[in-house]
């Protein structure tokens, strides 16, 4: 029995997904493509923080660009007052290239006070992680607090940001605008230089994808992740049962954001570079596209959606023949999917499965465990408790 | 038992060695000038809100490799470009031009439109050693190692402009207006100190994003200023909603004319010639330059894109800009990056507008200042036009001169001008 389930877990989809992730390296020399794969990666932490808002707490927010993009502009800051440019401006104090461009002739230049604590590398990490936690949690409160639900949560995530994004480019002074911060220092941490082109930079990536794969895993194998599916399910039971459904999902969204803002640091390490157009409504809604693509309610479908779309968006877009179609391509795809495999690619996945191992149907409910196992529900022996628990 | 977990493993690692395999096969490793063949990068937007203007840039530049290659090459070799698509976002230029340099291994590009875009590449071409030849109009206060500007800059296109319209047209309050990005907030204020120190005056400074088409509140805050004129630095679509709006509401150009640095021929064409006429822009090339090398290019362009194309200042140098790469590259012997942009530095060309030279400082062109006025066709009368071209200064409004540069091959010399006394 041991024996078996060790066998289980060394071959459920989230180890070989794992496993895959970090070994890729070995068959993958070209710099260019590390740093691409370390993209697609970024993407997926991106997708994994939609799955845990929409797929487990049924959030659907169409401003996830925002966190993201919060996430990657605080990193950005600090990375471009660390940079040789700014650090040689002729200023005692580091000042950002453009803020010489945007200063009106005859004024004092100084760093804005916004930038000021920016200096500090690890104040910029930790913004880049609390910022938008912080953010998803005021917007939370006024949200879940004050009752509204549905598609109006939606819209009200995709007015944020619309609404940031116009802020940023037009506080061009601050922030750039439309411009973005570029030219940033590469980003060392005690010692370690993590070049975009090298491995520790896709390790990295790559560790934390995993991590955060396995523990929101974990996530939803606890009591909390039980709350969420249940509250997506029917929030009023859930509420006369006395659990304060606001706080369940106000923790939900500000975690998902905190995952959000993480993959908007990796972003940084890996593109060097922040604009508002990565805190967009195209990217806002692109998360969404891959996370329905991949499956909703799988963490592994959200990393599998992100790594399949953006790949094929990238090998169409440079094909030369396809660059006026390729929008059309995976829009297309993105409708058959949804309607003909509306549980994504995971669903697709957990069949195929299926039929891979015929003999096992005369065991234990055969197709629960594989779908389970894809869906990140737990394990049968503890539904049947937990099932217990909650009637 | 077993032989079911063997066919998992094979599954498993033949889906991973196909990743692999795509990955491989997507990324060609051979050298830039390895057989006879030589690769070039290509990188405008042939999607999104700048295709319009940036697709007839790429079109002129494909078109001068082309001629190049049926002439016989360079050094032998026939260009093979390659191809990328920016998708007018900076973002996807910085991620397609560090693919041209480090996975195709080009080591020179002919790209970008915006400011934002070559910001965005601009230290790429620094940290992985390329040389990029920029075709466009640029807001100057720049001084990058790693390009050849084509196009105007501020003492070509914009101090001659505002001397013009304050001289000719009667102007002193100027309403500023333009797209929120580097390029009209610098050409902004290159115009504003230009005004100060002439005795105008503006009397609004505007910006809204690129794709913005609202204009309804800003052309009613025209209607209440009544300025004599509007120096406009509006870029891409939004350009089109400007002006129809500017007509919708009443206002003509005998009243108060847009003297634009950025409305072309092919931005004219897509707003409507008639919501156009009558307006001004600067360029140091226009499709109506009366020489018999201009007609012959015209006519080439209308033969190979259609009789409905027009020629434009940014589409101009696109296309000889190429042939200024081939002799630098006939020069140095080799595509490297650093010989490339010293072998580029002083060349010149009879280019469609006339004589073109890169200047032997600061790898800006000298070109030919040219002022036009939009007609009913949607072709630019030339209403003024200096006798030949003009020695290229990227820091006119900080006081740079022919005889006192800032930008030499040696770089920005920052006992000239540095960001601190530039303020005081």
């Amino acid at each position: 029995m041991n024996l078996l389930r060790i066998r289980r877990f060394m071959l459920s989809p989230y180890t070989l997904l794992s496993a895959a992730i970090l070994i890729v390296p070995l068959f993958v020399v070209d710099p260019f493509w590390i740093n691409r794969l370390g993209l697609y990666l970024v993407f997926s932490i991106l997708a994994l923080s939609m799955a845990l808002c929409w797929g487990q707490a049924g959030i659907l927010s169409l401003g996830h660009g925002a966190f993201f993009g919060l996430g990657a502009y605080c990193m950005a800051m600090s990375l471009k007052l660390l940079s040789p440019d700014s650090l040689n401006q002729g200023t005692p104090f580091p000042l950002p290239d453009f803020i010489t461009w945007n200063t009106p002739p005859g004024e004092a230049l100084k760093l804005p006070w916004l930038w000021v604590p920016f200096q500090n590398l690890g104040f910029g990490m930790a913004a880049a992680l609390l910022v938008p936690a912080l953010f998803a949690a005021v917007v939370g409160w006024f949200v879940f607090y004050g009752g509204v639900s549905g598609v109006f949560i939606s819209i009200i995530t995709l007015a944020l940001v619309v609404i940031l994004n116009l802020v940023v480019i037009d506080q061009q002074p601050i922030t750039n605008g439309f411009n973005g911060l570029n030219n940033l220092a590469p980003f060392d941490l005690a010692g370690v230089v993590f070049d975009p082109y090298g491995l520790p930079a896709y390790y990295l990536i790559a560790g934390i994808c995993v991590l955060l794969l396995l523990g929101l895993r974990w996530l939803g194998s606890t009591r909390a992740g039980l709350l969420f599916r249940a509250v997506q399910a029917d929030e009023q039971r859930v509420q006369y049962f006395g659990y304060d459904v606001a706080v369940y999902k106000i923790f939900a969204f500000s975690l998902s954001a905190l995952i959000a803002g993480l993959a908007g640091l990796l972003f940084v390490v890996n593109s060097q570079y922040a604009s508002p157009t990565i805190m967009d409504v195209s990217i806002s809604i692109a998360v969404v596209v891959w996370t329905a693509v991949g499956g909703r309610q799988s963490l592994i479908g959200a990393v599998l959606g992100a790594l399949a779309i953006n790949g094929a968006q990238n090998a169409l877009s440079e094909s030369g023949s396809l660059v006026h179609v390729w929008q059309l391509i995976i829009g297309i795809v993105f409708v058959l999917v949804v309607v003909f495999l509306p549980r994504g690619l995971a669903g697709l996945g957990a069949d195929l499965w299926q039929h891979l191992r015929p003999q096992a149907k005369a065991v234990e409910a055969p197709a629960l465990v594989a779908e389970a196992e894809l869906l990140s529900v737990p394990v049968p022996q503890n539904s049947h408790q937990s099932g217990q628990r909650q009637s | 038992m077993k032989r079911r977990t063997f066919i998992q493993t094979m599954a498993t690692s033949a889906a991973l060695t196909s990743v692999v395999g795509c990955s491989r096969g997507a990324a060609p490793g051979s050298s830039a000038d390895g057989g006879e063949t030589m690769k070039v990068g290509v990188l405008f937007s042939l999607t999104g809100g700048l295709e319009i203007v940036e697709k007839s840039m790429h079109d002129s530049t494909l078109m001068a490799i082309e001629e190049i290659n049926a002439a016989g090459g360079v050094l032998g070799k026939q260009l093979v470009p390659v191809v990328e698509d920016g998708a007018s976002d900076p973002r996807v230029f910085a991620e397609k031009a560090r693919k041209l340099l480090i996975s195709d291994k080009v080591a020179t590009v002919f790209g970008c439109y915006t400011g934002a875009s070559v910001k965005a590449v601009l230290p790429i071409f620094t940290q992985h050693k390329g040389l990029l030849y920029y075709p466009t109009y640029a807001q100057g206060n720049e001084c990058p190692s790693h390009a050849i500007y084509t196009g105007a800059v501020p003492n070509q296109q914009v101090t001659n402009f505002i001397d013009w319209t304050m001289k000719n047209l009667n102007a002193k309050r100027f309403f500023l207006v333009g797209s929120n990005y580097v390029f009209p907030r610098e050409m902004a204020k290159v115009a504003k100190i230009f005004l100060q120190e002439n005795g105008g005056e503006f009397v609004a400074d505007e910006y809204l994003p690129l794709d913005h088409t609202q204009w309804g509140p800003l052309v009613s805050k025209i209607k209440e200023l009544k300025p004599d004129s509007i120096f406009s630095n509006v870029v891409g679509a939004s350009t089109v909603a400007f002006y129809r709006e500017f007509k919708n509401q009443g206002l003509t150009p005998e009243a108060i004319p847009i003297c634009s640095t950025v409305t072309s021929e092919v931005e004219t064409q897509a707003v409507g010639p008639e919501f156009v006429a009558g307006h001004y822009s600067s360029f140091p090339y226009f499709q109506s330059v009366d020489t018999p090398a201009n007609k012959t290019w015209v006519a080439n362009v209308k033969d190979k894109f259609g009789a409905n194309t027009v020629t434009h200042h940014a589409m101009e140098c696109s296309y000889w800009q190429v042939h200024i790469f081939k002799q630098a590259a006939e020069k140095a012997g080799e595509l490297d990056p650093e010989l490339m942009r010293k072998a580029s530095l002083g060349l010149e060309y009879d280019a469609p507008g006339g004589l073109v030279r890169i200047d032997p400082d600061n790898g800006n062109a000298w070109l030919t200042p040219r002022i036009g006025q939009c007609q009913a066709d949607g072709q630019y009368k030339i209403v003024d036009e200096y006798a030949g071209p003009v020695k290229p200064l990227p820091y006119v409004a900080y006081g740079e001169t022919e005889q006192n540069l800032y930008c030499t091959t040696s770089g920005l010399d920052t006992t000239k001008f540095n960001p601190q006394e530039q303020q005081s």
